[in-house]
């Protein structure tokens, strides 16, 4: 309990910024007291150098979750740019590491828009063969390269008695710049953007994150370091050529490091690369030198990948975590997140367009003429025309099956439309991709709530962005203006104390409410709810109604998908019902009751007005048609 | 034009071979959803395997596919048994990691038990040809061909006919379905996985003969087949055959009359182009899930 | 509030003292083990009772392992043979050697760590121009002597240094020298005339290939093909078609050792035989080659080569007859021999000087001629040999020097049979 103790004490506070500062003191100190440890010198610049790597590797495969097998191509690029350059102008290669940086992220930037549009395994393809290509390349157009001659960098000017201690100071530097920047990154809201594509991507797109942008910057954000390092690297080899300075083999360190340490976090890929450096160079020195290199690695990696996918930090912080839950008493969050009370707020929309001009018989602000959508032969949405006047709160209602989740898809972008228009505040939206949609104010909750879980509840809430600009991107989201705009939401819901909790361990309920919060922040005029009170207590319903009312009378407009029929009635006006993928009625709630063709829609007997349990289990047809 | 026509009878021959590999790489991919980065080593493996039993026992390496595949279909089930059935689920990025560790681990277990050197099995009819109206068929060329169509034809009719077969096209085309009408996914997996495996079992005896090999040779291999799914559209078995003999022709009529040196970059720039024109390639659809736009 | 330390948030890392004690330890681990050491420009006074330790970085594992392997056994059988006789400079010679595994940043730390850390006294140099371009470098910086057994690109010699000798007979470019010498002895009527050049990309064999191109133009063989082929090609078959389509008399071909096997074997599958065959390398791999094509097929096969086994030069025999002593009777491949010659020179010089002085070796070197198992060795003032190389024809299935005279093993050269 005593080191337990003492580590908390450290984590807690300023000591625990003191243990980085320190090693970096030490490490910066050490070439002065052991001028002439030159063999140690070059092996932890090597270390440093991975490490850097590790950790630029990190921001797009760490944070945004995509993996890239052929990172070392920027190493390459970088040390070509420098070495070739101050062949031609014969000159330090050092002048040139901004324009190794440049050509670095101009590289991933193009790369990464022809694949970064897209899933899957598009990119991991693309990042190897861009690394083997460029092999073939650099070795193809010898006029410009010296092909496979390689190119001679100038030799370091200053005297042979400093032997690498400018190159370890060089890459000392590079890297505490490196981790600076990746720290900075994942601070900012484009951090937060980064970290919810790779947990949901989908649902990112929703609350406003321009996915493509955020991965391509991602991308081209990892590169830059490694392309200004190659620049050092070029200098400190002295030789380049094709094979060597495009190395796979560097690649699988680099990701191995990451892997190692913990991908995702800070420390880990720094941790990992400082691992992976001095166990290979003691491998090499103590272990005979055998051929057993690469099976080492290979071995490693399927390894680590198999047992240890989250790396070594977050298993020891898991542990951690574990047993100092243990120690205490654990707080039950459901009770405490019922009891606490709401702070009012004004949530204002940017132009409350109802209240704004209330003389006006003003455009409906969400006008859907005539969408369709099918998957296969089965028509989910059929023609249908629907209309949500500027601070109403509309529901859609309808049997399992009739197609109300997909044009929630519809209107929100998660799906293309088949055909016909959708409109929203004067703007046709339907072939927007789905974050303009969002900045244009439309905002979305899910029937089974899509939270980043991993992510803190104050993550989720801050991650949203309510406009396309750049600057947005780059502001804190840790402190600053952002993150206290999502306290204030959060207070708004009530759930202001759980801020830091991971968003996985909140109840279903709880859930529900940060979702809602998470829409707030951007500033929506319109939201759409996919069953608010679906699956939820009694006492969160009718928080989750004085909610939606509230925002309502600050000029939200609200469409909302309910099964709770009463709840319907008692909240929205107009009502439209949906049935076989059409409007069939639409109108007061009262009318809406009483219309013949609504009871025979729900005469089926799917149909249970009173049962609040999502969907899942109900719901097989909804299901199929999603998975469609 | 003979150089022509010559060109032409190459690519095609060459392209045979291509889509025997290709087609195991794109089953792998079709049934579970993970680029089998490993594909590659495996194949350098069996060459391996068949130029030592070649050279000891002078037994013709074409006729070894015969041992090699049902070799290697067991060394499949065991690799998704004891491997990649662990990490089902997880991200794209995970599963490429683990194939890619793996590929490493086989290219190191022959860097360390057969050396860094350049092999080819060469049987006496390696330096022969048949010759049509002054047209070159090397006979290694033919009979390495011949035994991947023969194969190719096999696979086709098992995943046609069998119920096996069906079972994994099914569990390709719609994963959830298949699982509703009593097919075990992991069980499917597991065979498609053998399957696929199996194919290297064939394309590592073929290769032995018609092209000199090393342990980091399968780099090479493996964005040939890459490129060549990508092409056809990743999980197509028809898209792989359609790929396989476009590239195969592609590489041949570039290093008659451009250069070998970029030839190999062909696939390479189809990769690139593929994803950037039409992601899903010639049959597919899978690749590449855009966010609507 | 307990869970809170469970959640993936960044401010836990950054405050997290873990991943830092872990870094901490691994880092003070390293700086325990090298505390010590002196400025490098300051070298230990020579102690003649302490062994004279030579340092080298070989290539014993990765792509480059089998001339690394060889070189090893050439300087192994260097050491014993100096050894046996009293050593160098009355001291016992050592060899520190370690493996760069074929890569560029380990053979940097290697010869880093062999000069700063081991202090040896002398260096000799690894295999492959890719390794001795970086090596060099080490070597340059810390004013070391630097002597390479290969590693004969031209380009490694613009580079000013003053301490780097190639213990070779000549670069790369005039490597095709004593070929084209000898296509000029012959009659015009019998010079080839027209010739086809395809090369390896390689940065050994594509300039003996380019220059040989530019002398025998020069000398009016018409050029009708030239292509170059990446280091990984494996399939030649496009390559024979299209020399065939164009039937050259002379084949000379930039080939490293598989692709020369290669081109060779599509040649035979289109059956076209030119009238002159040369290759740079590959022919000189004995066993392998002539496995690889056919010993039949050999007849007539020109190339370059360093070292022959029947040279007359002084140590040769002993040489061959140690390593066939030690690994089976076999004949040294041409890198061991090299390797050896490359330490002959540096005993020679050492020898010369009289004590372990880099600069005044170096300066007698740039001044001196050597005699070394692959003849008379001299250097101008880059580092670059100004001798020729041997040329060799295969006759009989074995490998015969046929030119220059002086080193000549036979007097004829045969004609090319057609394929078998």
């Amino acid at each position: 309990m005593t080191t337990l103790g003492r580590i908390r004490a450290l984590t807690s506070g300023r000591s625990g910024r003191l243990v980085p500062l320190l090693l970096f003191v030490v490490l910066v100190g050490y070439p002065v007291v052991f001028p002439f440890a030159i063999y140690e010198q070059g092996v932890l610049l090597l270390a440093f150098l991975l490490a850097l790597m590790a950790v630029s590797w990190n921001i797009v495969s760490g944070f945004a979750g995509y993996v890239s097998l052929g990172h070392s191509v920027f190493l390459g690029l970088g040390a070509y740019t420098g070495g070739l350059l101050a062949e031609h102008f014969q000159v330090n290669p050092l002048w040139f590491m901004p324009v190794g940086g440049l050509v670095a992220f101009v590289a991933a930037t193009l790369v990464g828009m022809v694949v970064l549009r897209a899933r899957g395994h598009a990119f991991v393809i693309i990042t190897i063969a861009l690394l083997l290509a460029m092999q073939v390349l650099v070795n193809n157009f010898s006029q410009v390269t010296h092909g496979s001659n390689g190119v001679n960098v100038p030799l370091p000017t200053w005297s042979s008695d400093y032997q690498n201690m400018p190159f370890y100071y060089m890459f000392l530097a590079l890297l505490a710049a490196t981790v600076g920047f990746a720290a900075w990154v994942r601070r900012t809201k484009f951090g937060t953007g980064l970290l919810a594509i790779r947990e949901d991507e989908d649902k990112a797109a929703a609350i406003g994150v321009n996915t493509t942008r955020y991965k391509v910057l991602a991308y081209a954000a990892s590169a830059v370091p490694i392309g200004v390092a190659g620049v050092v690297y070029a200098y400190f080899l002295s030789f380049l050529n094709p094979i060597g300075a495009f190395s796979l083999l560097t690649s699988v360190t680099i990701v191995l490091s990451a892997l190692l340490g913990g991908r995702g976090t800070l420390w880990g890929p720094v941790l990992g690369g400082f691992v992976v450096t001095i166990v290979t160079e003691v491998a090499n020195v103590y272990g005979g030198g055998t051929d057993s290199r690469l099976l080492v690695l290979g071995l490693a990696l399927v390894l680590v990948v198999l047992f240890l996918p989250r790396g070594v930090l977050p298993a020891i912080s898991a542990r951690l975590a574990r047993r100092r839950a243990a120690a205490q008493t654990v707080e039950y969050t459901d009770q405490a997140g019922v009891a606490s009370a709401r702070t009012p707020i004004v949530v204002s929309p940017r132009s409350a367009p109802a209240a704004q001009t209330p003389g006006r018989t003003a455009a409906p602000l969400l006008e859907i003429r005539g969408a369709a959508r099918s998957f296969g032969g089965l028509r989910a949405v059929d023609g249908v025309d629907l209309t949500v006047e500027a601070g109403s709160i509309t529901a859609l209602i309808g049997p399992n099956g009739s197609g109300k989740t997909t044009l929630f898809n519809l209107v929100t972008g998660a799906m293309s439309l088949g055909s016909g228009e959708i409109w929203f505040d004067g703007t046709r939206i339907d072939q927007l991709p789905p974050w303009e949609r969002a900045h244009l104010g439309l905002g979305r909750t899910f029937q089974i709530t899509r939270l980043f879980k991993s992510m803190t509840v104050l993550e989720n809430v801050v991650a949203p962005l309510p406009t396309a600009g750049w600057g947005l991107m780059a502001k804190d989201a840790v402190s600053g203006h952002e993150a206290e705009r999502a306290r204030e939401l959060l207070d708004f819901v009530g759930l202001g104390r759980f801020g830091a909790q991971q968003a996985g361990s909140l109840s279903y309920g709880q859930q529900k409410l940060v979702e809602l919060a998470q829409v707030l922040m951007l500033e929506p005029k319109m939201i759409l709810l996919d069953e608010p009170a679906g699956g939820i207590n009694p006492t969160l319903i009718n928080r989750m109604v004085e909610i939606i009312r509230d925002l309502n009378r600050q000029g939200i407009a609200f469409l909302v998908v309910e099964h709770n029929i009463p709840l319907v009635l008692d909240l929205c006006d107009p009502v439209a019902v949906l049935s076989r993928g059409q409007v069939i009625a639409q109108g007061p709630p009262s009318i809406v009751r009483a219309d013949p063709a609504v009871l025979e829609a729900y005469l089926g007997p799917e149909w249970l007005p009173a049962d609040p349990v999502p969907g899942p289990v109900l719901k097989p047809a909804d299901l199929s048609v999603k998975g469609g | 034009m003979t150089q022509l026509v010559q060109a032409l009878v190459l690519g095609l021959l060459i392209g045979g071979v291509y889509a025997l590999m290709a087609s195991g790489l794109t089953l792998i991919f079709g049934v579970m959803n993970i680029i089998n980065v490993a594909h590659g080593a495996l194949l350098i493996l069996v060459a391996f395997l068949t130029w030592k039993t070649w050279s000891v026992t002078g037994i013709d390496p074409i006729l070894l596919a015969v041992v090699m595949t049902p070799l290697m279909f067991g060394v499949g089930w065991l690799l998704y048994k004891g491997v990649l059935s662990r990490i089902s689920g997880s991200s794209p990025g995970m599963s490429v990691l683990l194939t890619f560790g793996i590929a490493i681990t086989i290219e190191g277990i022959l860097n360390v038990t057969a050396g860094n050197k350049f092999r080819s099995a060469t049987p006496s009819y390696f330096s022969q040809s048949f010759r049509i109206l002054g047209i070159s068929l090397p006979k290694a060329q033919v009979y390495g061909c011949i035994a991947a169509v023969l194969v190719l034809g096999l696979l086709y009719v098992v995943l046609a006919k069998t119920w096996t077969g069906r079972a994994i096209r099914a569990t390709a085309q719609n994963p959830s379905g298949a699982a509703l009408i009593g097919i075990q996914a992991s069980g499917v997996a597991a065979l498609a996985f053998a399957i696929g495996t199996a194919t290297t079992g064939v394309g590592g005896s073929v290769l032995s003969v018609l092209y000199p090999f090393f342990p980091a040779s399968h780099y090479d291999w493996i964005s040939r087949l890459l490129g060549i799914i990508v092409l056809g559209g990743m999980g197509s078995l028809a898209g792989a055959l359609v790929g396989a003999i476009v590239l195969g022709l592609a590489e041949t009529l570039t290093a008659t009359y451009v250069s070998l040196q970029w030839s190999t970059l062909i696939f390479y720039a189809v990769i690139m182009i593929v994803l950037l024109f039409r992601p899903q390639g010639l049959f597919g659809s899978r690749l590449r899930q855009d966010v609507m736009a | 509030m307990a869970r809170q330390h469970d959640s993936g948030n960044f401010a836990r890392h950054a405050r997290s003292v873990t991943p830092i004690r872990a870094i901490a330890t691994g880092v003070a681990v390293l700086l325990a083990v090298g505390a010590c050491g002196t400025a490098p420009s300051k070298t230990a006074a020579a102690d003649n009772s302490k062994p004279l330790v030579v340092g080298i970085s070989l290539p014993l594992t990765g792509d480059f392992s089998q001339p690394g392997g060889e070189a090893r056994k050439g300087y192994e059988i260097w050491r014993d043979q100096v050894n046996a006789d009293g050593g160098l400079l009355g001291r016992k010679i050592e060899l520190k050697i370690t493996d760069d595994a074929s890569n560029q940043d380990t053979v940097v730390t290697d010869y880093t760590k062999l000069i700063t850390q081991d202090k040896v006294d002398l260096l000799l140099g690894t295999f492959s121009t890719l390794l001795n371009f970086p090596a060099s470098a080490v070597a340059e910086k810390n004013k070391m002597l630097y002597v390479e057994p290969a590693g004969g690109a031209p380009k490694m010699f613009d580079r000013g240094f003053t301490k780097l000798f190639f213990a070779q007979q000549a670069t790369a470019s005039h490597q095709p020298d004593v070929f084209v010498d000898y296509i000029k002895s012959l009659p015009e009527s019998e010079r080839p005339k027209t010739a086809a050049y395809p090369t390896q990309d390689d940065p050994f064999t594509t300039p003996v290939i380019e220059s040989m191109q530019k002398q025998l133009e020069a000398l009016g063989v018409k050029t009708v093909y030239t292509t170059t082929y990446p280091a990984d090609a494996t399939n030649f078959q496009t390559i024979a078609s299209a020399i065939a389509a164009k039937k050259p008399d002379l084949i000379a071909q930039g080939a490293v050792f598989e692709d020369g096997v290669g081109l060779v074997r599509s040649l035979q599958q289109l059956n076209y035989t030119p009238k002159v065959l040369f290759q740079t390398s590959a022919p000189s791999n004995a066993g392998q080659y002539s496995d690889g094509i056919g010993k039949a097929n050999t007849e007539g096969v020109f190339y370059t080569v360093s070292w022959n086994e029947k040279a007359k030069t002084p140590n040769n025999a002993e040489f061959v007859a140690e390593y066939a002593k030690r690994y089976n009777g076999g004949i040294p491949a041409e890198d061991a021999a090299d390797a050896y010659a490359a330490a002959q020179v540096v005993q020679a010089a050492a020898k010369a000087v009289g004590k372990i002085d880099q600069d005044a070796m170096a300066t007698w070197l740039h001044a001196n001629k050597v005699e070394t198992i692959l003849g008379t060795l001299a250097w101008d003032q880059t580092g670059a040999p100004t001798s020729q190389f041997l040329l060799a024809q295969w006759q009989n299935g074995a490998p015969e020097v046929v030119a220059p005279k002086e080193a000549a093993t036979v007097d004829k050269v045969v004609t090319k049979t057609p394929w078998q």
